[in-house]
């Protein structure tokens, strides 16, 4: 084995990942959850994230409610608070931003930092550093995270993995060989099984192994992703680090699963009509306007029909769209079938910067509707979100979502201050009671 | 002040020597006038205060002020990423003035000393006290004679200190 360079950080690349997040987030709140098996996902009717006492017990990701009452019969199921992850999330990225402003938000429990030539301005090492970002992460969100330090995001990737929850770990280039020839090929970022197999077959059972190979041999057999990786591997930085705030939207999307299941057309077009309106503020937020929509309906033995709507200018209002997904609703609701969830997709999005005057004069009416929407927004700003409705969303925004225990509301929603309203809370994340 | 090519992307000029009639103009005029070197600077500036940028009229003392003012968020809140809300409940803090159903803003951080308020995590529960050390003993104190003392018996787990009491009427 010999190492593939004599430099230990030609760049410093940080990746973070958040310990089992959501349920961490829970057990931030409440200490009495500490150390106990607590899963999040309880609305969805599957976990979505769950301690490592949960982990032990056998409690996987997207498993059934049912199911983890058989596997941990003692396991706290929570009601998704994604509002307080998403706080929780925007703080991790601010305390890497102490340090670095060169941060790549990738996921809502995951980020990358780039910390190249910050030896000097904090006078101490690499390592260093990231050992501060993390005592501050854990000292401030009150939970742990798993840190790696290397000189590509694939290999930062591998040093946060390597020990985890609660993981240090530093390869710095110069010995990154080492770590390397105790990876199985199948753990490293971005191979699946398919290309795992197809490296087994030549004898690449490590991550060392596939390093080992050459620029020729990799080229004969591999696609441009893992080309990719395989640099990346060997500490030639490919993927850089996207440091845009999520801001631009490829598509927004909207979707909710009703329960019971319902076969009945207003009710199932209402909470169609609910979605439409969340994907339009989020779009209107961001200032945005769809061309293209795409709306589904899901049924109760969770097969989905749909339909695809050009539309012929940008829009982010949804009384439009919903007068054209109207005309076509009916090819695809079918009478006596049950429903589960609707949902909604805004697709080739744009900029809203101004509205193109087309033939037929709908323009003056557009511009009377923005005048309505930017007064809806304020009112939203000012009372919380769906303070005013559409007709069409009455049955949905007036009846539970969920009936029976996926209906439990999160305990933020329902412990309020005097001055707070259920729509509308401050924005610091609330601990709970304290005697 | 800006260059004569500054000008004339400002100005949407197509020369620099229609720049430099406008400018001589000016200069004319005795707004402006040319350095040792050439270079364009104000010539009447030095003489007014300027206040902040109003549309017309008189400047308006109120916005020098407002400059050096912070909002209540700011007031309360040093560190934003580490701030918390929590609510009292009962009495144990009553004699710092802090009562039941309060807000308490508080701050994750492992920085505090003797006499802070702190929350501290006792049997899964939070807990609003008295961080006390004497003779190199730690133990919580409550703010209320009907309360005893809490000696850990275990590591004690403090996870914030409290900054700020909000009571809304």
């Amino acid at each position: 084995m010999q190492p593939f360079s004599l430099r230990s950080y030609p760049r410093a690349i940080l990746h973070i990942d958040g310990d089992s997040f959501f349920a961490s987030c829970e057990v931030a709140k409440n200490p009495s959850l500490r150390g106990k098996p607590v899963v999040t996902g309880k609305e969805r009717g599957i976990a979505s994230a769950m301690t490592y006492e949960a982990k032990a017990r056998g409690v996987t990701r997207g498993m059934r409610l049912s199911e983890i009452k058989k596997v941990c019969p003692d396991a706290i199921i929570l009601p998704s608070d994604y509002e307080t992850y998403s706080m929780y999330s925007r703080r991790m990225y601010s305390i890497v931003r102490r340090y670095t402003p060169d941060v790549d938000e990738y996921s809502i429990d995951e980020c990358f930092a780039d910390l190249t030539g910050l030896r000097r301005s904090f006078r101490m090492s690499y390592e260093k550093i990231a050992e501060k970002i993390k005592h501050d992460l854990d000292t401030e969100l009150g939970m742990t995270f798993s840190i790696g330090l290397a000189s590509t995001k694939v290999l930062a990737k591998v040093a946060s993995k390597w020990k985890k929850p609660n993981g240090l770990t530093f390869i710095p280039l110069n010995i990154a060989h080492q770590y390397l020839a105790e990876l199985p090929i199948e753990k490293v970022w971005g191979i699946g099984p398919q290309t795992s197999a197809l490296l087994h077959k030549y004898k690449v059972k490590t991550a060392y192994d596939f390093v080992s190979k050459d620029n020729a041999w990799v080229i004969q057999y591999l696609s441009k992703p893992y080309i990719e990786i395989w640099q990346e591997l060997r500490g030639q930085v490919v993927f850089e680090l996207n440091l845009e705030t999520k801001h631009d939207y490829q598509s927004i999307s909207k979707t909710k699963t009703f329960t019971p299941p319902s076969a009945d057309r207003s009710f199932v077009f209402s909470q169609l009509s609910k979605n439409i309106e969340n994907a339009c503020i989020k779009a209107r937020r961001h200032n945005l306007v769809t061309k293209e929509i795409f709306f589904f309906l899901k049924t109760q033995d969770f097969s989905y029909t749909g339909f695809d709507i050009k539309l012929s200018h940008g829009v982010s209002v949804p009384q439009e769209i919903i007068k054209a997904v109207g005309d076509v609703f009916d090819t695809v609701y079918k009478v006596n079938t049950l429903y589960r969830a609707s949902g909604i997709v805004l697709g080739k999005l744009e900029e809203n910067i101004t509205v193109q005057q087309d033939l037929f004069g709908t323009s003056v009416s557009i511009e009377n509707t923005k005048v309505i929407y930017d007064f809806l927004d304020k009112l939203s700003k000012k009372f919380g979100k769906h303070v005013v409705f559409l007709g069409s969303s009455f049955t949905a925004m007036t009846t539970k979502t969920h009936a029976g225990e996926r209906s439990d509301n999160t305990e933020r929603s329902k412990d309020l201050f005097r001055g707070e309203t259920k729509r509308k809370h401050l924005g610091i994340p609330m601990l709970g009671e304290a005697m | 002040m800006p260059s004569y090519s500054e000008i004339m992307r400002l100005t949407g000029y197509k020369t620099k020597s229609a720049v430099s009639y406008a400018v001589d103009k000016l200069i004319l005029d005795g707004i402006i006038k040319k350095d040792s070197r050439g270079k364009l600077i104000p010539n009447q500036l030095g003489h007014a205060r300027i206040l902040g940028l109003v549309e017309a009229g008189f400047p308006s003392p109120a916005e020098e002020e407002l400059s050096d003012t912070m909002s209540m968020d700011d007031y309360l809140i040093e560190n934003k990423e580490a701030t918390y809300i929590l609510r009292v409940k009962g009495d144990s803090m009553i004699d710092a003035g802090i009562c039941d159903g309060d807000m308490v803003i508080v701050e994750r951080t492992d920085k505090y000393r003797d006499g802070s308020i702190v929350i501290a995590e006792i049997d899964g529960q939070w807990t609003i006290k008295y961080f006390r050390k004497e003779k190199g003993k730690v133990f919580l104190e409550p703010a209320n004679k009907n309360y005893k003392p809490i000696y850990p018996t275990q590591e004690l787990k403090i996870a914030a200190v409290v900054k700020a009491v909000v009571r809304k009427y």
